[in-house]
């Protein structure tokens, strides 16, 4: 079950992932990606407080908007992960290409630096 | 011997029957003959009872045997026979008649051997008669036969095979007791003739006809009768026959069973239109019922419906509309109406009637009955079908008069809309069962190409060995292993994983191979060799799929491995030395990720030296994300642990434990929704 929350914050945008992201249910988080990027933002979060799994289904997806955020200077982070999810990010070497903190605010400031 | 079934019983009945009546026409003529001259013929009376005895058995096994061979006919075609008995039985007794009548007072005309002679011809016709229409009286009194009426039967049965002996005990005379037998064989006999459970399976017509050959059945039997009495009362007839008990009682049986029927018959004839329509409405109901052959249509289901709806209500008019979202048509959707009344019709309609037409399906109409407004036409029913929870058509029926539609008739309707309803969904059912099937197959190939695409045996030399397993979620899935031997000393293992699972990553897990396979030849270093890999998967993946790889290069003469890893699970290391595991950890991104040349400042190698009984396990995150019930990950701690356990098993035997031990762990209500793929190396 994957539950997908928006939420506009001044000019940023913060999608929270609510549930797991498995293979079934990753069409939905790159619906809502894709949405959030039409809708032209600057500056990107993912809530990952309250995920408590990611398939490599999932992680594909946010690995083929990175391109897209580079080319339109999007800012993104991801925030919050768990142990588990955060090993899978950097398993994969994903933390090395997207900005992963522990809270919102340093997320921010992370976000901010790249 | 003689087998009885290859006898011809009839014919032999017949020839004996006929045999039997010219004896008793002899044995009576010479008695006869005797009483006139006062001369003792030798002959006494018992000779001619027990003769004509014989003769009513005989012609009753004669009968039978007809009947035998004839049972399977109709009501109509065996009361028919009956008949036409009666009418042969009652013709020679008028011809007789006629005959006296021309002869007059003649010497002919009373000659009592002459007279004798026909008195015995028309005793075996009305006999004959007799006991033909009794027959075929047991034959409709057993039609749907329980166990009462075969007692009943059999009861009447015995009393008459007493009443064909009677006449030894009453010595042929008209007393109390010959009314006695017949009264009591009467009174049976009437039991008897209630039961007619044939006569409301005849229709309209057949029950015309019947009261026709009823009557005529009634009237030849009166008529003998009329003239058995005249005989009897015959002062110069000496020898008679007719007053016999038997032939009486059967008198009595076939004239009370013919009686009720023809009273019964005229009395159903009002009904039997009901009668009709219901089993019009059974025989409907089956054709419906009946699924549809893959040749035949649903638009066939569809016209028996309308048609059937229209019987069973005696509509003036109607027609059928498809949703037009169906994607097949009714030809003739209209019944005793013009398309120009149908439209005007259909206007009178109030719209909320029409919601089907918008589409909305929310909620699903029932049948309805509506006043129409129309100067012909006064009531219509609506009949939606319902398909699989959407309306495939509706069919209108119109009539003349006002409230046309009583509750009977829309519940039969609605019936037959359901079973019809049932008969097109079967079908649909039935079609994309067949698609399924058809699919089925398709994966099943899928899934054979694509485990040939594993390697069955796997490089290695001596000095280590090694064991493969693989596991997909679905049909097909996107786990990938090989070896390759380099040259004498020098073996490659690699272990690939597409993201997500299923045919999309089967397929990319091919074009994995095919690359890994390419380029393995070219010698190149696990950390170039990933670099590559990378550019070449880079411009066959998707943009959301990625791929992660480990690399091992074994060079068993210096006992190194040098090892790459593309975002890869690291892969566990036991060392026999320190009796412990460790996971592999190297820093490096998984392939198709980044799609350019700064790949190459994301990869690196390592190369480690190993010591004989040290172990590899290569893996897929299929068996690390494995999930109990709690859901709870199999994680990397327990597969350490149970390497770490069990050092000294063979590479397949630790592969097993490993398995089973996941296997455990996820239990029946969890679950594994992941390729899953183990490689296990143990260096000797």
């Amino acid at each position: 079950m994957l539950q997908l929350e928006k939420i506009k914050e001044e000019n940023k945008d913060i999608l929270r992932l609510i549930g797991e992201v498995d293979a079934s249910n990753s069409v939905l988080l790159d619906q809502s990606m894709q949405e959030i990027l039409e809708q032209g933002t600057t500056f990107l979060l993912i809530d990952g407080s309250q995920l408590s799994y990611i398939s490599s289904a999932g992680l594909g997806v946010f690995m083929s908007y990175l391109d897209d955020f580079s080319e339109r200077g999007i800012r993104f982070a991801i925030f919050g992960l768990n142990e588990q999810v955060s090993e899978v990010f950097k398993i994969l070497g994903l933390d090395r290409l997207i900005q992963i903190a522990p809270d919102k605010s340093t997320a921010i400031k992370l976000a901010h630096e790249s | 011997m003689i087998k009885t079934s290859t006898l011809p019983l009839g014919r032999i009945s017949l020839l004996l029957a006929i045999i039997v009546w010219l004896a008793l026409v002899l044995v009576d003529l010479v008695r006869i003959f005797g009483m006139i001259n006062n001369l003792d013929s030798g002959i006494s009376e018992e000779v001619t009872w027990i003769l004509e005895i014989l003769f009513f058995i005989f012609v009753y096994l004669v009968y039978r045997r007809i009947f035998w061979k004839t049972r399977q006919s109709d009501f109509l075609t065996l009361i028919w026979r009956g008949v036409s008995n009666g009418l042969f039985a009652a013709a020679a007794g008028l011809l007789t008649e006629l005959i006296y009548l021309a002869f007059g007072e003649s010497k002919i005309g009373t000659d009592p051997f002459l007279k004798n002679v026909f008195y015995h011809i028309n005793f075996a016709w009305t006999s004959a008669f007799l006991i033909s229409t009794a027959l075929l009286w047991k034959h409709l009194i057993l039609y749907q036969k329980n166990k009462q009426v075969v007692n009943q039967w059999q009861v009447f049965e015995l009393s008459m095979l007493g009443a064909l002996f009677f006449v030894f005990f009453n010595n042929n005379n008209f007393d109390y007791s010959f009314l006695f037998g017949l009264v009591i064989l009467l009174i049976i006999s009437i039991l008897l003739a209630g039961n007619l459970k044939w006569i409301p399976y005849l229709n309209f017509k057949e029950k015309w006809k019947l009261l026709l050959f009823l009557f005529l059945i009634l009237l030849c039997a009166g008529f003998l009768f009329y003239r058995v009495l005249n005989f009897g009362n015959e002062e110069r007839i000496q020898i008679n026959l007719t007053d016999n008990l038997f032939l009486m009682a059967l008198f009595g049986f076939v004239f009370a069973y013919g009686l009720f029927s023809f009273l019964v018959t005229l009395f159903n004839l009002p009904t039997s239109s009901v009668f009709e329509q219901k089993l019009t409405e059974a025989i409907n109901f089956q054709k419906l019922s009946q699924s549809i052959q893959p040749e035949e249509s649903e638009e066939q289901v569809l016209d028996i419906l309308l048609d059937s709806c229209i019987s069973a209500s005696f509509s003036d008019g109607a027609w059928i509309e498809l949703n037009p979202k169906e994607q097949f048509i009714v030809k003739n959707p209209l019944r005793f109406l013009e398309e120009s009344t149908r439209a005007e019709l259909n206007s009178l309609i109030p719209q909320v009637h029409q919601t089907w037409v918008h589409g909305s399906t929310a909620e699903l109409p029932h049948p309805q009955t509506i006043r129409l407004n129309h100067p012909n036409y006064k009531s219509a029913l609506l009949l939606p079908l319902v398909v699989n929870k959407s309306i495939l058509a509706r069919i209108v029926l119109i009539k003349e008069v006002k409230e046309g539609f009583n509750k009977e008739m829309m519940s039969i309707i609605g019936t037959f809309a359901r079973q019809a309803c049932i008969s097109v969904e079967n079908h649909r059912l039935l079609n994309q069962a067949i698609e399924n099937e058809r699919y089925q197959e398709e994966l099943k190939i899928a899934q054979r190409v694509q485990k040939a695409l594993l390697p069955l045996h796997l490089d290695h030399p001596d000095s280590f060995d090694i064991c493969a397993y693989s596991n997909t979620a679905d049909e097909v899935g996107g786990d990938y292993y090989d070896t390759y031997q380099v040259d004498e000393n020098h073996f490659v293992l690699i272990m690939g994983d597409v993201s997500g699972k299923g045919t999309s990553a089967a397929f990319h897990m091919a074009q994995m191979k095919g690359v890994f396979q390419s380029l393995i030849q070219l010698g190149l270093r696990p950390a170039e060799f990933m670099e590559k890999a990378n550019s070449a998967l880079s411009k066959c993946l998707e943009r959301n799929h990625f791929i992660t790889a480990s690399i091992f290069e074994i060079d068993v003469v210096h006992q190194t491995f040098c090892h790459a890893r593309a975002g890869h699970i690291p892969t566990l290391w036991y060392k026999a030395s320190e009796r412990t595991a460790e996971f592999i950890s190297m820093e490096g991104l998984g392939l198709g990720i980044v799609r350019n040349l700064t790949y190459k400042n994301h990869v690196h190698e390592k190369t480690f030296d190993y010591q004989p009984g040290d172990i590899l396990v290569l893996l897929t995150d299929g068996i690390l994300e494995g999930r109990n019930d709690t859901g709870e990950q199999f994680g990397y701690k327990r597969i350490k642990k149970i390497v770490e356990e069990h050092p000294q098993k063979s590479p397949i035997d630790l592969q097993q434990v490993l398995i089973d031990s996941l296997h455990l762990f996820v239990g029946g209500d969890g679950m594994i929704d992941d390729d899953y793929s183990l490689l296990v190396v143990k260096f000797k």
